[in-house]
């Protein structure tokens, strides 16, 4: 009896932990996830402003070169402009807009940073794209710093919580 | 060949806007093998020209020469075809913009027209555009085959020769096909291949894209793409040692300088310019001072009489006598 009760409260310990574990992580992989665009963003520019490159070869090359856990967003905006010649670079960088939001965690401002790279892209001659990098690479500077407060502040306050709240039920039930 | 030109004609429908493509598409083939443009301009009728006739796109997909029923490019369909164009970049082709027209893959150039911007340096770019022209490119292999005999001189030098023709009769075209005959030797009048430099000004004959020519230009030859045909032609004589050097539209005193340059290096020269006739090139003064000195030892005519690129004649530079029609009686 006694055994079963050790398992029990193992169980709903580690359960409870990992629950708050996996909450928690959700705020270091957003962060993560915003450097890795910061990255792509900044291959974007070499490309763009060194390269000179059109737009279809800059995002395959980035795919290519960029941290595959955010370039891939490159390649679906790729891949869509080639199937919808109608559309607009904007409506590719729309397509992404939930993958952003639910595979990689971002925020609804996170999001609209990146949109607004959508925005711009390809509009203008090199001299203000140049600029508008500048605008953007502070915008998610911005999104970085907040990212990494909150995740100091939350990651360890919910795996913290997860593994008291078993401790406590486990007394509870005991 | 038949089939290509509508395959050619098909190929460019890839950069315009899905609406006015699919329409496109459907026009009927005898159109798009001869369809030299297409024109569009914002809240304008689409027209397709060629053949020297003018055709409008009906809104259901068929051509009429009538302007009544024409489908209007609209604004959207300017945006969208652009797009295309510059593949969703235009700081990839600021270059081409300053010039007023882009180079597509297979050689089409599309010439657009809009509000210009100007900087410090000239125009910067173009914006608001209104207007784009894409000038289908045909390659025509082996329209020069018959006539190369009368510029030859085997086994390896040729006449240096002008070709002249008004607009749209075919003078890049039958250029670009006696450049590959010139490079690569024809072996039927035991005429070995000489090294050409070709500079190509306009992107017109060669069609670079993305730095490899899309058309034909035989296996010796060596082009300086986009560049000045006075820098040009001092550049390659200097530095790649051709034979023969080719150019297209021959106009200025700068361009004729350097076609004395060239002479002087003792490198044969073969061009183009604009024209009717020899009254017409004596009229105007920087070619009738070439045509007077009499550099050229042939001179090409070209005109529509039977189709775009009939060889009206072509004459002895020194005499004006015709060496075509000697031949023919």
């Amino acid at each position: 009896m006694i055994i079963l009760r050790i398992i029990g409260s193992l169980l709903i310990v580690t359960s409870s932990s990992l629950i708050g574990y996996i909450y928690g992580k959700k705020y270091s992989d957003r962060l993560n996830n915003i450097l890795h665009m910061k990255n792509c963003v900044r291959l974007l520019e070499t490309e763009i402003i060194y390269g000179a490159n059109p737009i279809p070869e800059a995002f395959l090359n980035i795919y290519n070169k960029g941290n595959k856990k955010f370039s891939f967003i490159f390649k679906y905006i790729r891949d869509y402009l080639f199937q919808n010649k109608n559309a607009n670079l904007l409506d590719g960088f729309l397509s992404v807009e939930d993958v952003l939001k639910e595979e990689l965690l971002f925020k609804k401002e996170d999001v609209e940073v990146f949109l607004s790279l959508g925005r711009m892209l390809g509009n203008s001659d090199r001299s203000d794209q140049e600029k508008n990098f500048k605008l953007i690479f502070m915008e998610i500077g911005n999104l970085e710093e907040e990212a990494r407060e909150e995740k100091e502040k939350n990651e360890k306050v919910y795996k913290n919580l997860g593994l008291l709240f078993g401790v406590a039920l486990v007394i509870i039930l005991l | 060949m038949d089939k290509n030109g509508t395959e050619t004609f098909n190929s460019i429908l890839e950069y315009i806007s899905p609406e006015l493509s699919k329409k496109l598409w459907k026009i009927p083939d005898y159109i798009k093998k001869n369809a030299e443009e297409i024109r569009l301009r914002k809240e304008k009728p689409l027209m397709i020209f060629g053949g020297g006739t003018e055709y409008f796109l009906m809104n259901e997909g068929s051509v009429s020469k009538k302007e009544k029923g024409a489908l209007i490019t609209t604004h959207e369909d300017l945006v969208r075809t652009f797009q295309l164009i510059s593949r969703y970049s235009v700081y990839a082709f600021e270059e081409e913009m300053r010039s007023g027209f882009i180079t597509l893959k297979g050689g089409h150039r599309v010439g657009i027209a809009g509000k210009t911007v100007y900087g410090a340096k000239g125009i910067e770019s173009i914006r608001d555009i209104s207007s784009l022209n894409m000038r289908i490119g045909r390659e025509k292999k082996g329209i020069s085959d018959n006539i190369m005999k009368f510029i030859i001189i085997p086994p390896d030098s040729i006449f240096n020769t002008l070709i002249v023709s008004p607009p749209q009769c075919g003078k890049t075209t039958l250029l670009r096909d006696m450049i590959r005959n010139i490079s690569n030797g024809m072996e039927e009048y035991d005429f070995r291949g000489l090294k050409v430099g070709l500079v190509d000004e306009r992107s017109e004959i060669g069609g670079v894209y993305n730095g490899v020519a899309q058309n034909d230009l035989g296996i010796r030859t060596d082009i300086l793409d986009g560049c000045l045909k006075s820098d040009g032609i001092t550049i390659l004589i200097r530095a790649m040692s051709p034979q023969v050097v080719a150019t297209d539209e021959l106009g200025d005193y700068k361009d004729i300088n350097a076609v004395h340059e060239a002479l002087r290096a003792g490198v044969r020269l073969i061009s183009t310019v604009h024209g009717k006739d020899i009254e017409d090139l004596l009229s105007k003064k920087s070619l009738s001072w070439i045509i007077e000195e009499k550099i050229f030892e042939r001179i090409i005519f070209l005109d529509n009489s039977k189709g775009v690129g009939t060889v009206r004649d072509i004459v002895e530079g020194y005499s004006f006598n015709s060496v075509l029609n000697r031949e023919k009686y």
